[in-house]
């Protein structure tokens, strides 16, 4: 019996011209969101890793020089694209695409391309992203929300119960049609999007492949949630009208209230330094150190090295003082750096928790925390690069203030050699696993988790009780 | 008989739990993006307050650095001697230029959130130091947006407008007491008009009541031009809404097909269709790519470096407190660095320049798709009336831009004549003032999307007009 409702579900579906249009346009929009974030992600990752190694190659060809003034030349490193961001652009946009490692100091991302685009495009980049998780749903609401109360509506639900079927299955079958209508519209989409993945990978496409997986499953359980509450609410009101504005309420503080409101509730749960304050507290730490963490002293480093080396003169040591100085300012100022950038960081992870428990209210948070993490793009993932590429830089600087102090007595000018500087291993970054992503993101997939047995656990309910009349 | 209706209207309102409960639901909304906005101005002011006491102790403790050198001291670092006008004028004795928020800021933090409102400026200030980020902000919520009053008005109002008048006429022919409303000397389109006057009435009184308070609290009232201009598209946009309702009313279908299609033209004009400007854009004019200028400075500064100096003399800049028994000439060095610094700054203006060119290309392109969408006019007019636009902010930039030309020009001569600064100079120090917009220029420029989003009022209006007259009975 429930496989006639389903066939008899998809159908009508099929043949209605509502959900052709529909469909067509979010089938059009998705294919080419698809498209234009594969074409866009390759130009960028191109010119990154074109830009990475001309950066190598100035490197390398600074011809003679002191080691330290070629650690204040420092090397540029350039965030890769990763293979699934052309999924989901996420916070790529608003975080940096550059950095500068140089002596000293650890700089900022810079570049945001967001700060390049104009007020308009912020309002809505549209990437595949965006219409599984705005316009799908959407698509599910027009598909489902008569089922029940339109046939409550026009009495045919009375006959349908009359044939004996159980409300239960009847609602079986009912889901499974719209199921099967989306299928229409998201195989060819996954098809074509883990094509692109094959294609689109430098690499073995395996990893890609396995993220693409767990995303699609994810999605997949989201829109679940979505069918699952609009037959709750088809069930549950009286008129199908009713139904649809109680849908595109639920809608609507999903895709757009609840996503602002967490931003404002993090920022206020969690409100981050002014950049003013910032650059400020770190100056004075820098400047004057903080208990526990002193500022290195030249004349004490002089001092604490001839008493090791048991010489009488600077002039006696093995060592360039000044080089094992630089190299005691670097490790004071890293553990500067870390204090500061660390609790900025800290503080952003905390109001990513924030948004992802508010998917309590909108399972759209959820799902985007998720997407975002498989495809790579998210704050924790920008932060796995910037601490790769600054613990590159901190072996960068070792090697150049260890060439110093050990190719070199105080006082001399010291050239190394032109041929030196390829010695340094080239910056090589490595994403991060699928494990790792996932476990940053237990929260987001409770709550996904969550929503589905919560959705199916109130649909059935409903539908138990929904009333024939 | 139009009194009547209103007086009607307002009793079935109050009568009508559900819009009473939308109503409130929208005014709690409407408080709550305003409380967002005043505590972004207020975060703003705090911090720029903090820049600007910086400003004054930065120029104090110099003071006083060059006073005690002047009875005798020995300045605290070598390499830090504020008598050196390549010190005084470098980093050290950098002044911070503010720019204030816009007047509306708390209306609409537009892109006040993402462009730097401040930047320190100095001798050393050239291209690169515009590439800076703004203020910090978790770029997750970057992505996001904040919930203020623009939001609330693109997105949420035509939803709010849509819900009180998809019915105005179907749901009275579907009562049945359209004909006897009919059967009064009154036309179709009177009654109409005078159901959807009482409902913007209402929505007006909120939004613009709301925009008003706003103003209030945050001190806009000084420029009463640009809280017209933000009242005008706001109202615009909220007539066009109406307008388009009162369009598919006249199509003479049920209060249902009404909802469907409006929340259809919501989605397809709201939703849809920035999306697809955006991504048609994005496809067909894609910003040029900042990783190439990185490479091109880098290569542009390496060859003024190599032109310049010895092995030596590059490393004692580097590290003049390393350079121990040898001490070479202040002045010259000094002059010698600002030679250096200079070619690397004309390089990189002249790269700069090239892609600002292409960029400022391209985003005129974008920029043209916006007449698709009532939402992006609305939300270019609002952003450009609250001075948190592209615009406000690219005037800042070129503000500082002269500034640090103004700034160069008055160390830059003492630098290469190997002049000693002393405390005397200090009151005569350049100073950053932001000149804001003439009233002219934000009016000639919210006057385009302003006029756009007039002529779809008009469309809608004539379209509402035609299809209300063909209507003469239920």
């Amino acid at each position: 019996m429930v496989r006639h409702i389903v066939r008899k579900e998809f159908t009508d579906l099929l043949r209605d011209g509502r959900f052709r249009w529909c469909a067509a346009i979010v089938g059009v929009l998705l294919l080419v969101s698809l498209g234009s974030g594969w074409v866009e992600t390759r130009r960028a990752e191109a010119a990154h890793s074109a830009a990475q190694e001309t950066a190598r190659d100035h490197w390398e060809s600074q011809g003679e020089k002191n080691p330290h003034s070629a650690a204040h030349y420092g090397i540029y490193a350039f965030k890769p694209r990763l293979p699934l961001s052309f999924l989901d652009q996420g916070v790529d946009p608003y975080t940096g695409t550059s950095v500068w490692l140089e002596a000293h100091r650890q700089n900022d991302f810079l570049m945001r391309p967001a700060q390049d685009a104009t007020a308009g495009q912020r309002l809505g980049a549209l990437t595949a992203a965006q219409v599984l998780q705005y316009l799908v749903p959407l698509l599910i609401i027009l598909l489902a929300f008569g089922a029940l109360a339109g046939e409550r509506e026009q009495g045919t639900l009375r006959q349908l119960l009359a044939t004996g079927i159980s409300r239960r299955d009847l609602a079986l079958g009912k889901a499974l049609g719209v199921t099967g209508a989306l299928a229409l519209l998201l195989i060819p989409a996954a098809v074509v999007g883990s094509a692109a993945i094959t294609l689109g990978s430098p690499g073995p496409a395996a990893t890609p492949l396995a993220r693409g997986t767990v995303l699609a499953a994810g999605y997949l359980a989201y829109f679940a949630v979505f069918v699952a509450l609009s037959l709750a609410v088809s069930a549950w009101v009286r008129s199908a009208r009713t139904a649809l504005v109680a849908l595109l309420g639920i809608w609507v503080v999903n895709g757009l209230v609840a996503p602002r409101v967490a931003v404002d509730l993090s920022k206020w749960l969690h409100p981050t330094p002014s950049a003013v304050e910032f650059a400020r507290t770190m100056e004075r730490e820098i400047r004057s150190g903080v208990p526990g963490i002193e500022r290195p002293d030249r004349d004490e480093t002089a001092d604490r090295l001839l008493a090791e080396h048991g010489v009488e003169s600077v002039d006696d040591l093995p060592v360039n003082v000044i080089g094992v100085y630089l190299q005691e300012s670097e490790e004071f100022a890293n553990q500067i750096f870390d204090r500061n950038y660390g609790a900025l960081w800290n503080r952003f992870e905390r109001q990513g928790v924030v948004h992802e428990a508010l998917s309590v209210a909108a399972p759209l948070l959820a799902v985007r925390t998720l997407s975002m993490g498989l495809a790579g793009t998210d704050v924790e993932q920008h932060r796995h690069f910037a601490t790769a590429a600054e613990e590159y830089r901190r072996d960068l600087m070792r090697r150049m203030n260890g060439d110093l102090a050990e190719n070199s007595r105080t006082g001399e000018t010291y050239i190394a050699t032109a041929d030196s500087w390829a010695e340094v291993p080239p910056f090589q970054y490595d994403a991060p696993s699928l494990g790792w992503v996932l476990q940053n993101r237990t929260l987001s997939l409770a709550m996904l988790g969550l929503w589905l047995v919560g959705a199916f656990l109130v649909a059935g309910s409903l539908v138990r009780r929904a009333e024939v009349a | 008989m139009v009194r009547t209706v209103l007086r009607n209207e307002w009793r079935l309102l109050r009568a009508d739990r559900a819009l009473g409960l939308v109503l409130g639901v929208f005014a709690l909304l409407f408080a709550y993006a305003l409380a967002n906005g005043l505590a972004w101005v207020d975060f703003q002011e705090e911090t720029l307050a903090a820049a600007r006491e910086g400003n004054v102790e930065r120029v104090e403790s110099l003071e006083a650095e060059l006073q005690r050198i002047a009875d005798g001291g020995r300045p605290s670092s070598p390499f830090r001697d504020p008598r050196s006008p390549s010190v005084l004028g470098g980093a050290s004795g950098a002044q911070t230029a503010v720019l204030e928020p816009g007047p509306l800021t708390a209306l609409a933090v537009g892109q006040s959130d993402l462009l730097p409102y401040y930047y320190d400026v100095s001798i050393q200030t050239n291209e690169s130091s515009f590439l800076q980020n703004g203020e910090i902000e978790n770029p997750l919520n970057l992505l996001v947006g904040r919930f203020d009053l623009a939001f609330l008005v693109v997105y949420l109002l035509p939803l709010l407008i849509l819900a009180l008048s998809f019915n105005v006429l179907s749901g009275e022919r579907e009562q049945g007491t359209l004909a006897l409303t009919l059967a009064q000397p009154v036309s179709v389109r009177g009654v109409v008009s005078a159901k959807l006057a009482f409902r913007a009435i209402l929505v007006m009184a909120l939004a613009l009541g709301t925009s008003l308070l706003g103003v209030l609290f945050s001190g806009g009232f000084g420029s009463p031009g640009r809280v017209a201009l933000w009242c005008a598209a706001v109202a615009a946009y909220a007539l066009f809404w109406f307008t388009l309702a009162a369009w598919v009313n006249g199509l003479g279908r049920s209060s249902a097909w009404n909802a469907t299609v409006l929340v259809g033209a919501w989605l397809l004009l709201v939703v849809v269709l920035p999306a697809g400007v955006n991504i048609t854009a994005g496809l067909l004019h894609p910003l040029p790519s900042r990783v190439e200028m990185i490479t091109a400075q880098r290569e542009a500064s390496n060859e003024a470096v190599n032109q310049r100096s010895e092995l030596l003399a590059r490393y004692l800049e580097d590290h003049p407190e390393l350079a121990g028994g040898v001490a070479a000439d202040e002045a010259n060095r000094a002059a010698l660095a600002w030679a250096a610094t200079d070619a690397v700054n004309r390089r990189l203006e002249e790269g700069t320049g090239v892609y600002d060119e292409r960029l400022a290309a391209q985003r005129t392109l974008v920029r043209r798709y916006r007449f698709l969408s009532p939402a992006l006019l609305a939300q270019e007019a609002l952003l450009d009336a609250a001075g948190t636009g592209d615009a406000r902010f690219a005037r800042f930039r070129s503000q500082v831009r002269e500034f640090a030309e103004h700034w160069r020009t008055f160390f830059v001569p003492a630098i290469l004549a190997g002049e000693r600064m002393t405390a005397d100079v200090l009151p005569g120090l350049p100073a950053f003032r932001f000149v804001d917009e003439q009233m002219r220029e934000v009016r000639a420029r919210a006057a385009i999307p302003l006029a756009a989003l007039g002529g779809l009022l008009l469309l809608a209006g004539a379209g509402a007009v035609t299809r209300l007259r063909r209507v003469t009975g239920p």
